[in-house]
């Protein structure tokens, strides 16, 4: 494949989306998340109730998006109930939120998550990002997480530097019960730019469940620290098709402040 | 209880009784006018090594104009609670008024990542939910809240929660301290000239950090009468005795939005964004915004102007449940 007509985060997008089911309850942050959230309202799941970490339930929010509209009236609008942060985590812990998506800058082979430094040292770090945000939340309480991340070798790492939020831990069965976590609960599937993953029932690693169509196997293991688990049924991930491009494009974020600017067109 | 992890964060706690005590003698009981020009407020109750909140964000119904008269008077060695921070963080790093900060979310821009790099401001590891906890702690007199987050991450190791078997069931739980703020910053729709404050629209924790704060300065933009207040009582979010002080502060979460008042001002955070990586050009930027102005007034009208102001104005057309 030499040019493609969307970008990585259309793809991202629209996996996303595509992962976001009816009358679920549904954790959304920032950006790409808010993005995926409209366009699955809009295409299969009208009834899913999107719900923000400063509290507010249930928004149909306006579109074209505005670069960095999130708390404001533009996303709020229409809401079920506006309510506040300890609220809204309380009703994650409580069991009643269903799904939850989060970025990260560093992800391993059991899910855990890195979004707070490089290096070794807390104290002098090598970067530092912004840390948890609500991210270790949502990864503890949600009965299902979906992790997106770019497709990069050094994002695949065999250990995190940080575990900023907890994935499966060290693999071990039931380790995330015994260090007090939900039962039930944990990272659920990886949307990367060329594919997608999912976490072995038994041995808790990542598994690869599905490719771009046209991205050869060893193009996304390649890009890789650690070797995934490969499914033997693994599936063919298609491109945004026709309507999600046109809603992403002329109706949800025509500025592209979220879906990026266009390549290969 | 054995403690089965400690937490290696630097966090102070109150001594619940001496909080009680302060309660008791510090907030006033009397209804007495508390409205003040924001540079009296700031200080009279920041002081040089205080722990400082505040509520919501860089994009809404933020206290920026509290924020930017903090970098203005150049406070010093200041502990942040940044649960939900965008740019609040950098502004004030740069401008040299941070010791510490609570992580929740850093913030945005290289800057304030490589302060932290570099050592010049310390971090103690929370989560938004976490730091949101320890105000509800805070708020409610108890030295500690327990919470499932923070279990089984070095977000934990770092920061200054304890992992105890919870006596009840016998599992694994995180307890967070309380944090009691010296200042807790609120910038509200509308409030009367005793700080009794409406703030419409979701929030972070409005209500958490005015009870939880010693000192609570309220930042509002528009000032009602107390019958007003007391016509629809459900509206208020915050008792007058919690607050010490009352800035009539109109336009005062700019750049950010005041939700059914103005939007916020994209074109300015894209200037603050690119300011936000570099040293110079942040040093402009607080230069123009906070340094250059002697009061929030005065950024209105030297720095925004009427033109800006009616357009941020007149595109907050969404006005459904913010009154």
């Amino acid at each position: 494949m030499t040019t493609r007509d969307f970008t990585e985060s259309e793809f991202m997008i629209c996996q996303c989306a595509r992962l976001m089911e009816d009358g679920k309850i549904v954790f959304i942050g920032y950006g790409m998340p808010q993005i995926a959230a409209i366009l699955a309202q809009r295409l299969h799941a009208p009834r899913m109730v999107q719900v923000y970490e400063f509290g507010a339930v249930g928004p149909l929010p306006e579109t074209p998006f505005i670069r960095f509209t999130m708390g404001g009236p533009r996303n709020c609008s229409r809401s079920l109930a506006w309510t506040n942060m300890n609220t809204i985590f309380a009703q994650a812990q409580l069991g009643v939120v269903d799904l939850g998506v989060l970025g990260a800058t560093q992800i391993d082979q059991f899910g855990n998550i890195n979004s707070t430094m490089l290096g070794a040292d807390h104290a002098r770090p090598e970067k530092r990002f912004p840390g948890s945000g609500g991210a270790n939340e949502v990864l503890t309480h949600c009965w299902r997480t979906v992790i997106v991340v770019l497709h990069e070798r050094r994002r695949f790492v065999k250990k995190v530097d940080f575990v900023t939020s907890p994935g499966y831990l060290d693999g071990a069965p039931g380790a995330r019960e015994r260090a007090g976590l939900p039962r039930g609960t944990g990272p659920w599937r990886v949307v990367t730019s060329k594919a997608l993953f999912g976490f072995d029932e038994h041995t808790k690693r990542m598994t690869l469940l599905g490719v771009l169509r046209g991205v050869p196997v060893t193009d996304v293991l390649g890009e890789m620290e650690f070797a995934p688990l490969v499914s033997d049924k693994l599936e063919n991930l298609e491109p945004p098709t026709t309507e999600e491009m046109h809603l992403l494009r002329d109706e949800i974020d025509p500025s592209r402040a979220i879906i990026g600017k266009a390549t290969g067109v | 209880m054995d403690v089965l992890q400690a937490g290696i964060g630097e966090f102070t706690v109150e001594e619940p009784d001496a909080l009680r005590a302060f309660m008791r003698s510090e907030k006033r009981r009397e209804m007495v006018e508390k409205v003040m020009p924001e540079a009296e407020a700031v200080r009279r109750y920041v002081k040089d090594g205080d722990y400082v909140s505040f509520d919501f964000s860089s994009f809404t119904r933020g206290p920026a104009s509290l924020i930017r008269e903090i970098v203005r008077q150049r406070k010093r060695d200041l502990w942040f609670a940044a649960k939900f921070t965008l740019m609040e963080s950098t502004l004030l790093a740069a401008g040299g008024c941070l010791r510490g900060i609570d992580v929740g979310f850093l913030g945005l821009g290289a800057l304030i990542g490589k302060a932290v790099e570099q050592g010049r401001v310390k971090v103690t590891e929370w989560t938004n939910g976490t730091l949101a906890l320890r105000h509800l702690a805070g708020a409610m007199g108890v030295p500690f809240l327990p919470t499932r987050s923070l279990l089984a991450t070095d977000t934990l190791t770092y920061s200054g929660a304890k992992v105890v078997h919870d006596p009840f069931t016998g599992r694994p739980i995180a307890l967070v301290p309380a944090v009691n703020p010296d200042v807790g910053l609120v910038h509200v729709h509308q409030c009367d000239v005793y700080g009794n404050a409406r703030c419409f629209g979701p929030g972070v924790s409005p209500l958490e950090t005015a009870m939880a704060s010693k000192r609570t300065i309220i930042s509002t933009e528009e000032i009602i009468t107390t019958d007003d207040i007391r016509k629809e009582p459900s509206k208020t979010t915050i008792p007058y005795y919690l607050v010490d002080a009352v800035v009539y502060a109109p336009f005062g979460c700019l750049p950010g939005g005041a939700q059914g008042l103005y939007e916020m001002d994209t074109d300015h955070f894209m200037e603050y964004l690119a300011a936000s990586s570099d040293e110079q050009r942040m040093g402009a930027y607080l230069e123009t915004y906070a340094y250059s102005v002697a009061s929030h007034d005065e950024f209105l009208e030297k720095r925004v102007g009427v033109a800006r102001l009616m357009e941020l104005k007149r595109q907050a057309t969404i006005k459904e449940g913010y009154h």
